[in-house]
């Protein structure tokens, strides 16, 4: 029982549906928080989920379980049979960038909230809309 | 116009059905793949052999793509600029507040292991999994631990930039030399030997340009760490 489990676990349909439908459902998670919240610093937190779900879903696309790692060592001699090893330092760099982008808007967030003591983005309203 | 939020079980309910719509619809393009998807990877793994670096993704980073990371650094400098701005401005003393016995102690016993640690990760980044952004990640987290256990102290600015213009600079510089030496920017002019494969002093210039953007990493992170806990202190 346990063993079929997880043959079928092991299978590449099944990895790459659960890789895909997990991502993908991480997504829509931070799109919904993204969308119902009214606190400016859940807003951010509802982007960076669904940053994550993005990494998760490119390495998980990019994955081959045949292949090892891209580093020698532990018994690897030779760069074959290893995964593809750029979208790793795609999502390095995204990763980077998006903690960048995620510490300046929550600086934003900290100095408009000293200024004006407010959280909620329905009473921003400086520019007299509403 | 109003931009209250008061979501219905309708709303709800769409939303539910809209992303299931859409992660099946995803599902079904992303089955249909054909099987053999010619890889970038391939070639540039072959490249990768003849640079004496054991960790591909580090080769990617600092050698292939190193103009790529030299603007990526500096958007973590801008934003690191924008947050100093933001968040420097009018800033008060902090409170005189004494932190828990426990948090004094066990950051000062804690502190050096992390910094050894990070910097074990920097240096070694090209033959295990690791290098210069995770290090420098690792260093920030560590000066993290002493400005929340003490808080009287403060990381010197003239530390910070120091070590924030040498890291650029010699970045720059590093390329600079391998424009000149070789044939473009970046160029491994250092001595780079296939048979020292896996050992320390392997691979030219490239654990020299991940040390480098670990140091700056590093500070960059502290100060912005600093500035965001510094500045939700006073009131």
């Amino acid at each position: 029982m346990i063993e079929t489990f997880l043959t079928y676990l092991n299978q590449d349909s099944t990895i790459t549906a659960m890789v895909n439908i997990g991502s993908m459902t991480l997504f829509f998670i931070g799109l919904f928080g993204l969308l119902t919240h009214r606190h400016i610093l859940r807003i951010f937190i509802s982007i960076s989920i669904m940053e994550i779900a993005i990494f998760l879903f490119f390495i998980g696309n990019t994955f081959d379980k045949r292949f090892t790692a891209p580093i020698l060592g532990d018994g690897n001699t030779a760069f074959v049979a290893m995964n593809d090893p750029i979208p790793h330092a795609m999502i390095l760099t995204a990763i980077v960038i998006g903690m960048a982008v995620f510490a300046l808007g929550i600086s934003f967030a900290i100095e408009y909230y000293k200024l004006t003591g407010k959280t909620d983005i329905n009473e921003m309203n400086e520019l007299g809309e509403s | 116009m109003n931009f209250k939020r008061d979501v219905s079980i309708r709303t709800y309910s769409g939303f539910a059905l809209s992303s299931l719509l859409v992660l099946t619809i995803l599902n079904i393009i992303l089955q249909n793949i054909p099987d053999k998807v010619e890889r970038a990877g391939e070639q540039l793994l072959e490249l990768n052999a003849q640079e004496g670096v054991a960790n591909a993704v580090t080769s990617v980073v600092a050698y292939f793509r190193g103009f790529d990371t030299l603007g990526e650094i500096a958007v973590l400098f801008v934003a690191a600029l924008g947050i100093g701005m933001m968040l420097s401005s009018n800033c008060k003393a902090p409170h005189k507040e004494e932190s828990n016995f426990i948090l004094q102690k066990a950051s000062k016993l804690l502190f050096p292991v992390i910094m050894l640690f990070g910097v074990y990760v920097m240096i070694y980044g090209h033959l295990s999994p690791g290098g210069g952004f995770q290090g420098g990640v690792i260093i920030a987290s560590g000066m993290l631990l002493l400005l929340i256990s003490d808080q009287n102290f403060e990381i010197p600015h003239s530390v910070i930039s120091a070590l924030e213009t040498f890291a650029g600079i010699s970045y720059v510089l590093i390329g600079l030399i391998g424009l000149l030496v070789m044939d473009r920017f970046l160029g491994n002019f250092l001595p780079h030997d296939i048979s020292e494969m896996g050992m320390l002093l392997s691979g030219g210039i490239i654990p020299l340009v991940y040390i480098v953007v670990g140091i700056k990493v590093g500070s960059e992170m502290s100060l912005i760490v600093q500035n965001l806990i510094k500045r939700s202190e006073d009131d």
